[in-house]
């Protein structure tokens, strides 16, 4: 582990970065006073990359997520996506961009409660115009080992169940980018392992990119690198770690 | 996102059960009031009981035939009812589906972000709490037109043969009508989700990540403007009920109300809070933590208490004024039938009368067409003998020579030269009732009297002449001296006596009115109460579980719960009596200039009771729904 060095270089810099972030900044402004929660970060996640951000609470780490993703505009700094620069876009553009280049896997497993699983995994398609077919999201179902409950509802399911009608969900318009917060907070390790054991598979088969922020040490090892956050900057990186080499930096961090 | 409307409105069935008991209801009353109103449009009177004549023309309008019913067979009376109730209930809806539509939106807050983080733009977001709507709204219009179908004949069996309606009504086609309660029904309802959906387009996709968050506190600049707008349309409204503005008052009272309710909603979120803080002062002293709890969640959440306070706020402000303003009317009705009459006894029915009891005041009431430039009227007039009713009566003419009321000429009251803009010498066309037609010369202008004196009075051999066989309904006598009149004549009566009995008929009528307007409102607004404090109580699970998990006890809970149905309420009907009163005042001061000692009736009981009967039906239906949450959520549920 180093000192914070301005720029880290990708895993397999081959090509252009999937994701691109360009010394961003975020402060909260509040009545209480300004909160900086990003204090200018500057990292280029390559593309089929698998990485994970861990930090202690307050570090930043979600808030470096939302932004990456376009879900909340930095104070200042650049998110590219693809080539695509997110700053200034439009709300719409943005929605386009983020149903058809983005994947989303959260904690809450954010399914609609009044679809079924497999109307919740058609979702996507259907809001960009698209007639869903039924192979399509019998593929993703299967590939998550959910075939067969595709005509369940989400509260018939179990939080693992959940969380892979989320990840089918996030598959069926084959983003670039996936983007996961705690994506096994709420699970069991069995589960978790699974659940892992997918997002790895994304980038091991599809090449697409994996960016999860986590504060558990055996979820982070599936990373190729392990970003650490720490008072809005990045506090230094562990490259293909064990959990306990993981947990062990994380313990220096918070020291 | 049509297919996406369906699927969640069955999902979230509770929360659109309020909106379509709301509209279905509200449909179901505008339905009634348009079949009825088509039976009696299509309602044919006898046609030996119609006079034909002529109108007038000029001024751009040429003379057409018009045929006005001479029998009682009128149905004019119930037609304004119907409308009134009509404008009532559709007034009602808007704010029932707005505020239960926003309801939805604000607590599926957090859903909506999520549809956004999986894709939907803002346009699709709103396009889906639109279909949303028009899926409610249409199965609702449908069943309310349905009922108002099936109602229709009950209806118009209990508005037949009643003073409204005095003749037999029939069911008409009831397409037209319900076509028309459906359209409007689903106008209102898209009207009404319109400014939901567009909050919900709002909703950032970040939304689905954070916790319900408390919704923003602020409200826009476009609502405040119009809430400032609706406020200073209602306030120049207001300045019109004085005494200049003469009959016009009545509906001004009615009416004004309604845009004030528009304004203070609008501006609720505004006010709401700083009545609250108001009202909470006692609350916070005595209670020791449920009170300022409850204090907390109506000033912290200030659209969703406006939202709840919106249609207490409605009703008791619209009823309230309502019944002060009639029974100020009646007040003023009834002083004026004690200035006009000057007799000290009156006599009731047709006992013979010998002329040594004194001087005799026997007017016979008759009726006439009369014919104006665009239309025709029935209109009550009375033949008098001038020289004793003006001893009997107060007929000083304001203008005019009473003594010249001979021959075809008529005495017309000050009302109806303003209202017609008649001047003396002006002859007013008419036909009697045995269908001669005449000219009556203007010779006086009389104070208004009603119900002592009609507004067209005629000379005796007049009325003689052309209505041979009317009697007199009441004689007004001045006894000669020594003469026990009381004593004598069976049907005799103190004046004050028979001046108390006219008040009284007039209270009467306003009463049945009052009914027959306020029941189907009162109706929908109890439901429409419950309806918002039910949904609002529903949406709190969460949050009452963590409460429980903390270590509140559900009476705890309970009492917070009533505290804050109480504030709400509280805040709502001080609106609705701020608007009452204002009301009051300014009719009765139109009303009453220039009279003295004129009795104050305030309605405290009806008053009391719509105060009353928000406030139970308001913290009832929170606290219903509070208990049965309680009842089946143990604390462990917050970790689910």
């Amino acid at each position: 582990m180093t000192a914070t060095a301005p720029t880290y270089p990708s895993v397999v810099p081959t090509e252009a970065p999937a994701l691109l972030l360009d010394g961003i900044t975020k402060t909260y402004r509040s009545k209480a006073g300004a909160v900086d929660a990003l204090r200018g970060v500057t990292y280029h996640f390559a593309r089929g990359s698998f990485t994970a951000v861990m930090g202690p609470s307050g570090s930043g780490k979600s808030t470096l997520l939302q932004c990456a993703a376009g879900l909340d505009q930095p104070t200042s700094g650049t998110v590219v996506l693809g080539g695509t620069k997110l700053n200034g876009l439009n709300e719409v553009t943005l929605t386009k961009l983020r149903r058809e280049e983005m994947g989303f896997v959260f904690q809450a497993y954010n399914l609609l409660p009044s679809l079924t699983v497999h109307d919740n995994v058609a979702l996507p398609l259907r809001l960009t115009g698209r007639r869903p077919r039924r192979a399509d999201v019998h593929r993703v179902l299967e590939q998550v080992g959910l075939e067969g409950k595709a005509k369940r509802r989400p509260a018939e399911l179990s939080g693992g169940q959940q969380q892979r009608v989320a990840i089918a969900r996030a598959l069926i318009t084959r983003p670039s980018v996936f983007f996961a917060d705690e994506p096994t907070g709420a699970l069991d390790s069995g589960t978790s392992r699974q659940i892992l054991g997918l997002l790895r598979e994304a980038t091991d088969r599809a090449g697409q990119t994996v960016v999860i922020v986590t504060h558990d040490p055996v979820a982070a090892a599936y990373a190729e690198r392990v970003l650490f956050l720490s008072d809005g900057l990045l506090a230094g990186h562990l490259d293909r770690g064990t959990p306990s080499q993981i947990a062990a930096a994380m313990s220096d961090l918070e020291r | 996102m049509f297919y996406l409307s369906r699927q969640t409105v069955s999902r979230h069935r509770s929360l659109y059960a309020g909106s379509f008991v709301a509209l279905a209801v509200g449909v179901f009353l505008l339905g009634l009031a348009a079949t009825a109103t088509a039976a009696t449009i299509a309602y044919r009177g006898p046609l030996a009981d119609s006079i034909t004549v002529t109108t007038l023309g000029g001024n751009d309008t040429a003379p057409t035939q018009v045929r006005v019913p001479t029998s009682a067979a009128d149905t004019s009376g119930l037609q304004v009812v119907l409308s009134m109730v009509g404008t009532i209930s559709g007034f009602i809806t808007i704010f029932v589906i707005a505020s239960t539509f926003a309801f939805a939106v604000a607590s599926r807050r957090r859903e909506i972000g999520l549809l956004r983080l999986v894709g939907a733009t803002p346009r699709q977001v709103r396009r889906m709490i639109l279909g949303e709507a028009f899926v409610v709204a249409l199965v609702a219009a449908l069943t309310g037109a349905v009922l108002a179908e099936l109602a229709t004949p009950l209806l118009l069996r209990k508005a037949s043969y009643t003073e409204l309606a005095p003749v037999k009504l029939e069911p008409a086609s009831p397409w037209v009508p319900l076509a028309i309660a459906v359209g409007i029904g689903l106008l209102v309802a898209m009207l009404g989700a319109r400014s939901a959906a567009r909050r919900a387009g709002r909703v950032g996709p970040i939304d689905a990540l954070r916790e319900a968050a408390l919704e923003p506190p602020r409200i826009g600049p476009v609502r405040i403007v119009f809430g400032l707008l609706f406020m200073a349309g209602s306030i120049t409204l207001l300045t019109l009920i004085r005494p200049s503005t003469g009959e016009g008052v009545m509906p001004l009272a009615m009416f004004t109300p309604m845009l004030l309710v528009i304004a203070l909603t609008l501006l609720a979120p505004l006010v709401v809070p700083w009545i609250s803080r108001l009202w909470a002062l006692p609350l916070t002293a005595w209670t020791r933590v449920s009170g300022s709890l409850a204090r907390s969640n109506v000033v912290a959440a200030p659209r969703r208490s406006a939202s709840l306070a919106a249609p207490i706020l409605a009703i008791s402000a619209v009823a309230g004024s309502m019944v002060l303003s009639l029974s100020f009317a009646a007040d003023s009705a009834e002083a004026t039938i004690r200035d006009s009459l000057r007799a000290p006894i009156v006599v009731t029915g047709d006992a013979k009368l010998d002329a040594s009891l004194g001087t005799v005041d026997a007017g016979v009431p008759l009726q006439f067409v009369r014919i104006d430039q665009d239309s025709a009227e029935l209109e009550d007039a009375e033949g008098i003998d001038p020289a004793i009713a003006a001893r009997t009566r107060n007929l000083t003419p304001l203008s005019g020579d009473l003594d010249k009321l001979t021959g075809n000429t008529v005495a017309i009251s000050k009302e109806m030269s303003s209202l017609e803009h008649y001047k003396i010498g002006d002859e007013v066309p008419v036909t009697f009732l045995d269908k001669t037609a005449a000219k009556l010369r203007i010779v006086a202008i009389v104070p208004d009297a009603f119900g002592v004196t009609p507004s067209f009075l005629i000379p005796l051999e007049l009325a003689h002449k052309y209505a041979p066989t009317a009697e007199p309904e009441r004689r007004f006598i001045l006894p000669a001296p020594g003469v026990d009149v009381l004593g004598t004549v069976d049907s005799a009566v103190p004046a004050a006596d028979w001046e108390a009995a006219q008040a009284e008929g007039v209270r009467k009528g306003n009463q049945f009115g009052l009914i027959m307007l306020l029941g189907p409102a009162a109706f929908y607004s109890a439901i429409a109460i419950a309806n918002t404090l039910l949904m609002g109580s529903l949406q709190r699970r969460h949050e009452f579980i963590t409460s429980r998990l903390l270590g509140a006890t559900p009476a705890q809970i309970r009492r917070m719960v009533l505290w804050e149905s109480s504030l709400v309420g509280a805040v709502a009907l001080s609106l609705g009596t701020a608007i009452t009163v204002t009301v009051g005042i300014l009719i009765r001061h139109a009303m009453t200039s220039g009279m003295a000692d004129v009795a104050v009736t305030v309605p405290w009981g009806v008053l009391l009771g719509i105060a009353g009967l928000c406030l139970t039906l308001a913290v009832g239906s929170a606290l219903a729904p509070t208990t049965y949450i309680l009842r089946r959520s143990q604390p462990s549920a917050a970790v689910e």
